[in-house]
């Protein structure tokens, strides 16, 4: 913070434009009360009453377990071989195996490469290219969710990997040690923690998406949430959506403990948590691996016959045999084009959404706020906001875009504004969580010193807590947009607009060379943003 | 401490994963062999009404099957109209009972699949235009700047032809409604879309619509039909082009004559298809369909 006098215009100027884009996409709507179906709030009621009284005969209960269990399955075998890749990748592309730096940097650029390229595409886009490929397989669902969690893991052990202080690698090397020993001696001991405590986190993302993997067929609470909303039986829905919430929150208090474990590294009496969570590891990787791979063959996978069909397919998408393939056509360029603009404007329309409600709902939100250790000042009614907030951020975040898409689409006709609602639902409670914990972490006394110096709440957040939580803010702003953009394609295959109907729209109609135009337009746009949100990252630092 | 605990759940993390997959292959392999003796006919419908129902019709049918034929039968469900096609393009799929459009797609990929039943109103199948009553639309062209909605995207009486029709009408389904027409993903869900007031009007297939008019699924008061349209071919039953070489010489003629010579004596699948027996039909009279699905480029 030496030179902030600096860096605060260039964060004001930041903020300034940001609200411009914001604006910006919100003309890409016609704001008037056509947007709503006539008899939407009807049924949105009936979906809100199912949030009171869920259905919970003991047949839905047995099946809802059932589909829990299937869910966590695919999302830990899914992420046993994640890290596997990571791992691997990670260290290939870290550069630290090699010496010259040539080669070094090649390394480093081909791998990182990879890693950009399988995580740039959504797990469920992975999850139809494999079904397409190798059809309805477990393998097809497992793959879908280790590739780009492999990728988006696999950048971050490297990037570990990268900032690792170096005086004692340069001690290691000074005393003649080659570059396996120094990377098992020297990096991988200092990055442990800080690899485990990431994978867990990503652990608890992968079981939403394990969910939602199952819209393509492969069973678990997606499906039944899928069968049930098509049902129309909203009651039903919510059941399931809370067996997926009371999983996300097992995890995420089983993840709260090992990041615990690990920062404190204090000796519990008995056994400890760490080696409780390995067994637990352990036990869960086994009978994942066992109940989905039951009765499956793996190196079936590479049958003559599935490899005919993935030719096929593939020879599909890159218009072998087709006359006019879609992208070498002038018109579908143009309409896919379209779509692309439409699309990045839902994305800002969405997380513009997000930033408003976390913004509201953030400083109750706050533990040292409730408390009124931050403030000085102690409410009665503090601890109930606080309460409403934080169950509202793990609803919100608990439920996968698309399924909030699904019930999105009942009040509002199909088009941008459900896709970046239904998107900012989602996004809201994880920047609102994220913000209350930067609150949380920040140093009380320059907010207690104003307080005791008579400056009301609003002033105090005014003067004292925005100036110093902002850039953690903006990052995470620029952070969850990343994340948003890849999700974009995803609600619009319920009718959300945009690339993701399109995309819907050729699958069902087997075009695929238009399912490759619509790919190369996802993926520009989704390195526009990794690239344009990291720069703006690093600016405000 | 905690340093040594981490190495070793990674190591863990790995080795079991190794050692497990290995354990797999041991036990598949041998359940393999037992699979290839007796393989399983596998029969799908596309997913176009009610999930529960159509797994109790569709498992009536496997288990008729079943004992007339001697094969082991089982019905597999499918979450959208593509992935059953998809299903059925890759052989996983030996039966289907698709729509029109659906059987058009999966000849277009299995070129010697052969659709060879049909209940007798599929030859004469109808879309029905339904509305509230006070809604004010009586006629298609009243259909201008209204919401609307299909069924699925890939569903004959659902969006093919209703599409068509409007088209007829002077109604450009992408432009002329208010705002882009909604897919609800089945003919069930349409009719409860419209009675809620979700949307002004939807199209669905007839049969449906009668159903959940005789078992009270709709309020008549609610919604009405303001249009039907004439008639085309539509639903039948689908056999896949590796049916002899999977289960034997003849096994194609043994389905065949099964599901031909279903009576109301099977009463849970006659109910479910809301017929009294199925008939033949022939890959020709979907030449109408193939047609339409050109010109509105739902197939290549």
């Amino acid at each position: 913070m030496k030179n902030s006098a600096v860096l605060l215009p260039k964060r004001f100027i930041l903020s300034v434009f940001l609200i411009a884009i914001f604006v910006w996409s919100l003309f890409s709507v016609h704001w008037n009360s056509d947007l709503l179906h006539t008899g939407g709030w009807p049924t949105m009621l009936q979906i809100l009453k199912g949030v009171i009284r869920p259905d919970l005969t003991a047949e839905i209960l047995a099946l809802g377990l059932k589909a829990a269990w299937i869910t966590l399955a695919y999302a830990v075998t899914g992420m046993s071989l994640a890290i596997l890749y990571a791992f691997i990748v990670g260290i290939l592309a870290s550069g630290t195996l090699t010496s010259k730096t040539v080669s070094r940097l090649t390394s480093k650029i081909f791998f990182r490469g990879i890693l950009g390229f399988t995580r740039a595409i959504h797990e469920l886009i992975w999850a139809w290219l494999f079904v397409a490929a190798i059809g309805l397989s477990p393998y097809a669902a497992i793959l879908a969710l280790a590739i780009p969690y492999g990728g988006i893991l696999g950048r971050i052990f490297a990037d570990m990997l990268n900032d690792v202080p170096q005086e004692p690698i340069m001690a290691l090397k000074a005393a003649g040690a080659s570059k396996l020993q120094i990377l098992i001696y020297g990096y991988l001991p200092l990055v442990w923690a800080d690899m485990i405590s990431y994978t867990m986190y990503r652990f608890e993302c992968s079981i939403r998406s394990s969910a939602i993997m199952s819209f393509v067929g492969l069973g678990g609470l997606g499906y039944q949430i899928q069968l049930s909303l098509a049902d129309l039986k909203y009651n039903q829905v919510w059941s399931y959506i809370y067996f997926l919430i009371v999983l996300v929150l097992l995890i995420d208090g089983w993840s709260n403990l090992v990041r615990r474990g690990l920062v404190e590294r204090k000796r519990v009496k008995g056994i400890s948590i760490g080696w409780l969570s390995t067994l637990l590891s352990v036990v869960l990787i086994i009978f994942s691996w066992v109940y989905v791979t039951e009765d499956v063959h793996f190196l079936e996978l590479f049958s003559d016959k599935n490899i005919q069909y993935a030719q096929r397919f593939f020879g599909g998408m890159f218009g072998v045999g087709n006359p006019h393939p879609a992208f070498f056509d002038k018109e579908n360029w143009s309409s896919a084009l379209k779509l692309t603009i439409e699309t990045l404007e839902m994305s800002i329309m969405a997380i513009g959404f997000s930033t408003i409600a976390a913004f509201i709902t953030v400083l109750p939100a706050a533990r040292n706020i409730a408390n009124g250790d931050l403030t000085l000042t102690k409410r009665w009614y503090n601890w109930i906001l606080f309460g409403v907030v934080r169950v509202l951020y793990i609803f919100s975040r608990s439920v996968p875009e698309l399924v909030w898409a699904m019930m999105i689409i009942f009040l509002f006709k199909p088009g941008l504004l459900p896709g970046a609602i239904a998107l900012a639902l989602h996004n809201f409670g994880i920047l609102g969580k994220l913000w209350a914990e930067v609150i949380e972490d920040m140093d009380s006394r320059p907010i207690r010193n104003l307080s005791s110096s008579g400056a009301s709440r609003l002033q105090s957040f005014y003067y004292g807590i925005l100036p110093r939580v902002l850039p953690r803010f903006l990052t995470y702003i620029l952070y969850r947009w990343e994340v948003i953009m890849r999700t974009t394609i995803v609600v619009g295959f319920v009718g959300a607009g945009g690339l993701g109907m399109q995309f819907k729209l050729s699958m069902s109609y087997f075009q695929y060379t238009n399912l490759t135009l619509l790919l190369i337009c996802y993926m520009v746009l989704v390195v526009i943003a990794d690239f344009a949100s990291e720069s703006t990252r690093k600016a405000v630092k | 401490m905690k340093k040594w605990v981490s190495i070793i759940i990674l190591a863990v993390l790995v080795f079991s994963l190794a050692a497990c997959s290995g354990q797999n292959d041991k036990k598949t392999g041998k359940e393999k062999k037992e699979a290839k003796t007796q393989e399983v006919f596998k029969i799908g419908a596309i997913p176009d009404q009610n999930a529960a129902d159509l797994s109790k019709g569709m498992t009536a049918v496997a288990k008729y099957l079943s004992e007339k034929t001697g094969m082991k039968v089982e019905f597999v469900p499918s979450v959208d109209y593509a992935a059953l096609v998809t299903a059925f393009q890759r052989g996983e799929i030996h039966m289907a009972w698709f729509g029109g459009l659906t059987s058009v797609q999966a000849r277009a990929l299995v070129p010697d699949a052969d659709s060879f039943a049909q209940r007798p109103r599929d030859s004469q199948f109808h879309s029905v235009f339904i509305t509230q009553p006070s809604s004010g639309i009586n006629k298609l062209e009243d259909l201008k700047g209204k919401s609307f909605t299909f069924g699925s995207e890939s569903s004959t009486s659902g969006h093919l032809m209703p599409r068509y029709y409007l088209m007829q009408a002077g109604i450009d389904a992408n432009k002329d409604f208010d705002g882009k027409p909604n897919f609800s993903g089945s003919h069930d869900t349409t009719y409860k879309l419209v009675e809620s007031g979700a949307f002004k009007a939807g199209a669905l297939n007839e049969a449906v619509w009668q159903t959940a008019v005789k078992d009270h699924k709709v309020d008549p008061n609610k919604v009405k039909v303001f249009y039907t349209t004439p008639s085309f071919y539509d639903y039948n039953w689908t056999l896949n082009s590796n049916v002899n070489d999977v289960f034997g010489k003849g096994a194609d003629k043994k389905v065949k004559d099964a599901v031909l010579s279903i009576t109301t004596q099977q009463k849970e699948i006659t109910d479910f298809f809301q017929t009294d027996k199925f008939v033949e039909t022939k890959n020709s009279n979907y030449a109408k369909i193939e047609k339409v699905a050109k010109a509105l480029k739902m197939i290549q």
